[in-house]
């Protein structure tokens, strides 16, 4: 059954980071089949991407620390061989793989390893890795040029010129849309079945290692609690909630009936499972129960005008027929938005969602003024954005930038919540910010830079940072993204708590849990137009709409679709409220 | 949650957004970035770094480019006559033109070859100076327009690719040659890091407070804010790079640093075809007219 020889064999394992108090990995024992898909999961500072860096020799030929034990990978130890020698054996991509691009182009940055280690058959290298991952259309574009999805498979290309027989990708698609983040895997499970290729990911979103890993390593205070095959894997929840790996939605869903045993790992899956359960909708089903008609279109949600009807929420924002472009370094401007009219109003939770490039982030500029529309008005609490600058309207509107680190202008968390009321000369101003800092949780940190906390604490100081701005209009732009979940329900939590604050939240977001857990209003864009206009149950129970804007439902809402539930159900509890066991014997009860 | 007294009564007197002295709409407007605008100079840098435009020198073998530089770029260091050093003024401008270096190059060199010009006639007028003078301080322009110019031209025709192959072909340490091509890969993203630094102490900073007399308060707050994005774009540059240098070894780069073989496959493309050796003889042959003809014609402008 197993190969004669394991990819990875890792022997007692024990490393320390020079200068470090604790060893990062504390005996490891492991061994990764070859051939295998392997998902290392962990909470963060686990010792995931510690090991997997032993892998490649990066431990500990340039994190020289202190390190006992052995890894064999192909069979030959890693202490033999150099971080260049072992590169021919596994490939890397980085977390911020962007930053691994060295070169101008796709092609050349593909090239690059190849021709340094001078292998005559470079050209045929490079054109294969391009070739294998389908970018060979965007070889000969600048990098930076790139979205982040193409940037990723030019990294994966770049390793994978050299052959590898095992490839490590750390964390692929915290920046990417869910139809992107499946297609990576796509790319990534095609490696492992066409070319045979190992592939172990560092992986937070259970969701995905259900659907595309074969086996699982539990990464726990820098060693495996256990490397099962998914299934079994999956099953173990408790073990992996207090990993801060919530189990997938449906998983949850199977364990509320049956506390043991093994569980779906998919949304097919769980249809059969119940059924064999004989568990199905409380109330009769109305299988195959008519949508709700979704207003398609721009502007056609009722009451699109400037409030004329007395009990209508004030508007807060106001958009009219706005249109914007920018200018490429060649060629003709390209068209963001077109014709968009919307209106905002008090009280709104708005996701903008929609796929890369479908206009989300020039849309949060053009309301936080940052630009001008090109045609059309874009007014934000009665005031043309044309007519203020962009800095006086920031007393009313905040923008909170997708990368968080860019949010940190000064040295300390602490200074950069007081910027913008000290700035201003706000009366109270000491007390505002140790109040926000206090209501985020920062007081620990708010002494430190920004730029040095971890990705929860880095969101969390750009929310105060926004929350001491105190805004009429919030706008985020990504506020999830390469966070782990625990950090993440965080993060929605903290929102959900600033609703009393601020009058309207505007949330650009591909993450689908957010829409369904936080947003009443779903505005979809694609192409640079308002495609739907809707709430998150009535959006994802429309799958024409969400395939057309690249949408993937959370799986909670797929079953829902699935069990002909109507109107869909957004969160496990409201699933589990609308289920029950046709017949009484079967164990256990949804709550 | 307990009651927030400062956070909660967001209804509480704050200062409303100022709309009322500008609203009108005679008031001044902000346009839309068609003209000149942060957008247009980081598209125009990036044409011009990348040697997007083309022209006559784009297409060269990059060492043939680099031995024109040299050629034209030291021939005005070699004479002190003006007749030569209009000549291969003229001669630059017109390379420069036709190696199409952008507007953005051209005008910042018109700006600053006419604010240098209008400074020395001031400076002479006002001391009552000698006007011949002049004409020394017309050499060291002609003799600094033209290198300038040459200099344009070049690097304009060269993407980072051209000029890290180049490199290597001289036999520049290959550090030099990887630094060039990756400075260019960081141009953008530090341009774009940049940017949002900036527009984030635009948002944030203190507001403006009038320009002051000749725009003083408006000079100091841009030079204030400038130093002040210094510090958070290093920090951020130094993470990225800690990336890149694990990647680089990973990739070979310290392998190849001891290898001749990539080196070797990295040149193979570079050919010196016959329209390079006829860019560098007509190259030669023009400079060596005009200093023909300066000495021939020596007084033309003194």
């Amino acid at each position: 059954m197993a190969p004669p020889t394991a990819a990875v064999e890792v022997r007692g394992l024990t490393f320390r980071y020079p200068g470090a108090a604790h060893d990062t990995l504390r005996g490891v024992d492991l061994r990764i089949e070859a051939g295998d898909f392997v998902a290392v999961v962990g909470g963060n500072g686990s010792g995931k991407t510690t090991l997997c860096k032993a892998f490649n020799g990066l431990v500990p030929h340039f994190w020289s620390g202190d390190l006992t034990g052995t890894v064999l990978v192909d069979g030959r130890d890693t202490a033999d061989l150099s971080v260049a020698e072992l590169s021919h054996h596994v490939g890397y991509v980085y977390q911020d793989f962007g930053n691994q691009l060295v070169r101008p182009t796709v092609r050349d940055d593909v090239a690059f390893a190849p021709v340094n280690f001078g292998l005559a058959d470079w050209r045929e290298r490079t054109d294969e890795a391009l070739e294998a991952l389908g970018i060979t259309a965007i070889a000969d574009r600048f990098t930076w040029q790139l979205s982040g999805g193409q940037q990723h498979l030019t990294a994966l290309a770049g390793a994978l010129a050299l052959r590898p027989s095992v490839l490590v990708v750390d964390e692929p698609v915290a920046e990417v849309d869910p139809a992107r983040a499946a297609e990576i895997y796509e790319r990534l499970a095609w490696l492992n079945r066409t070319l045979g290729t190992t592939v172990v990911v560092i992986e937070h979103h259970a969701e995905l290692v259900a659907r595309y890993a074969r086996s699982v390593v539990l990464m726990a205070d820098g060693a495996p609690a256990w490397h099962l095959p998914v299934a079994e894997a999956l099953a173990r929840t408790d073990d992996l909630a207090a990993a801060d790996i919530p189990a997938p939605q449906v998983t949850a869903v199977a364990r509320a009936f049956a506390p043991t045993g093994p569980v779906p790992l998919t949304v097919p899956q769980t249809v059969r499972w119940l059924e064999e359960r004989e568990v199905g909708p409380r109330v009769a089903g109305r299988p195959g129960g008519e949508a709700p008609e979704v207003e398609v279109g721009a502007g056609a949600r009722p009451g699109g005008e400037v409030a004329s009807v007395p009990d209508e929420p004030r508007v807060v924002a106001h958009l009219e027929g706005v249109g914007h472009g920018y200018r490429a370094v060649s060629g003709p401007r390209t068209e963001v938005l077109t014709g968009i009219d919307l209106t905002l109003r008090e009280g709104e939770r708005v996701a903008l969602v929609g796929s890369n490039g479908a206009g989300k982030s020039t849309l949060l500029t053009l309301l936080a003024g940052l630009a001008v529309p090109r045609a059309g008005v874009v007014r934000v609490d009665g005031t043309d954005t044309r007519d203020v600058s962009a800095a006086e309207l920031a007393d009313t509107v905040c923008y909170l930038c997708q990368r968080p680190e860019e949010m940190f202008l000064q040295d300390s968390v602490r200074a950069d919540v007081a910027m913008h009321p000290a700035g201003r000369r706000v009366a109270g101003t000491t007390e505002l910010v140790e109040e926000v800092l206090e209501r985020m949780q920062l007081g620990d940190v708010a002494h430190r830079d920004g730029r040095l906390l971890s990705g929860g604490q880095q969101r969390r100081a750009t929310l105060a940072v926004g929350l001491a701005m105190r805004p009429r209009l919030l706008l985020l732009d990504e506020p999830t993204s390469s966070l782990d979940l625990r950090s993440r329900d965080d993060v929605i939590a903290m929102l959900t708590a600033l609703a009393e604050h601020i009058r309207c939240t505007v949330v650009a977001t591909h993450d689908m849990h957010l829409v369904a857990e936080w947003a009443d209003r779903v505005i979809v864009l694609d192409g640079g137009r308002v495609l739907a206009d809707a709430t998150p149950a009535e959006l994802f129970a429309r799958p024409d709409l969400l395939e057309r804007a690249r949408l993937v439902p959370p799986q909670v809402t797929q079953l829902g679709l699935a069990l002909g539930l109507d109107p869909v159900p957004l969160c496990v509890p409201d699933l589990l409220r609308r289920l029950t066991p046709r017949t009484p014997t079967t164990a256990g009860a949804p709550a | 949650m307990t009651a927030q007294p400062t956070l909660a009564p967001i209804d509480a007197p704050r200062p409303a957004p100022k709309p009322a002295p500008r609203s009108a709409p005679k008031g001044r407007r902000r346009g839309d970035g068609d003209g000149l605008s942060v957008e247009w100079v980081k598209l125009e840098l990036m044409r011009v770094a990348y040697a997007t435009r083309g022209g006559f020198l784009a297409h060269r073998d990059p060492r043939a480019v680099l031995g024109w530089y040299v050629v034209c770029g030291v021939a005005p260091w070699l004479t002190y006559s003006t007749t030569v050093l209009a000549l291969l003024f003229v001669l630059a401008l017109g390379a420069a033109l036709a190696a199409r270096i952008g507007p953005l190059l051209l005008g910042l060199f018109a700006l600053g070859l006419a604010g240098q010009a209008v400074y020395v006639l001031a400076l002479v007028w006002f001391l009552g100076g000698d006007p011949t003078a002049i004409e020394g301080i017309v050499t060291i322009q002609l003799k600094l327009g033209a290198v300038s110019l040459v200099s344009m031209a070049a690097f304009v025709s060269l993407d980072p690719e051209k000029l890290s192959d180049a490199l290597l072909a001289l036999r520049a340490p290959a550090v030099l040659g990887f630094g060039v091509s990756y400075g260019y890969r960081m141009v953008p993203l530090l341009i774009d890091e940049f940017h949002t630094i900036i527009d984030g102490h635009r948002l944030r900073g203190a507001p403006a407070r009038g320009h002051g007399l000749l725009g003083w308060r408006t000079a100091r707050r841009v030079a204030v804010m400038t130093v002040q994005a210094f510090y958070p774009l290093m920090l951020n540059a130094a993470k990225r790079t800690r990336t890149t240098v694990e990647a680089l070894e990973t990739r070979g780069f310290t392998y190849a640093a001891h290898d001749d073989a990539g080196r070797r496959i990295r040149l193979a493309h570079l050919r010196i075809g016959v329209g390079d050796v006829v860019l560098l003889v007509v190259s030669v042959a023009v400079v060596v007219a005009a200093f023909v003809v300066g000495a021939a014609y020596p007084g033309v402008l003194g």
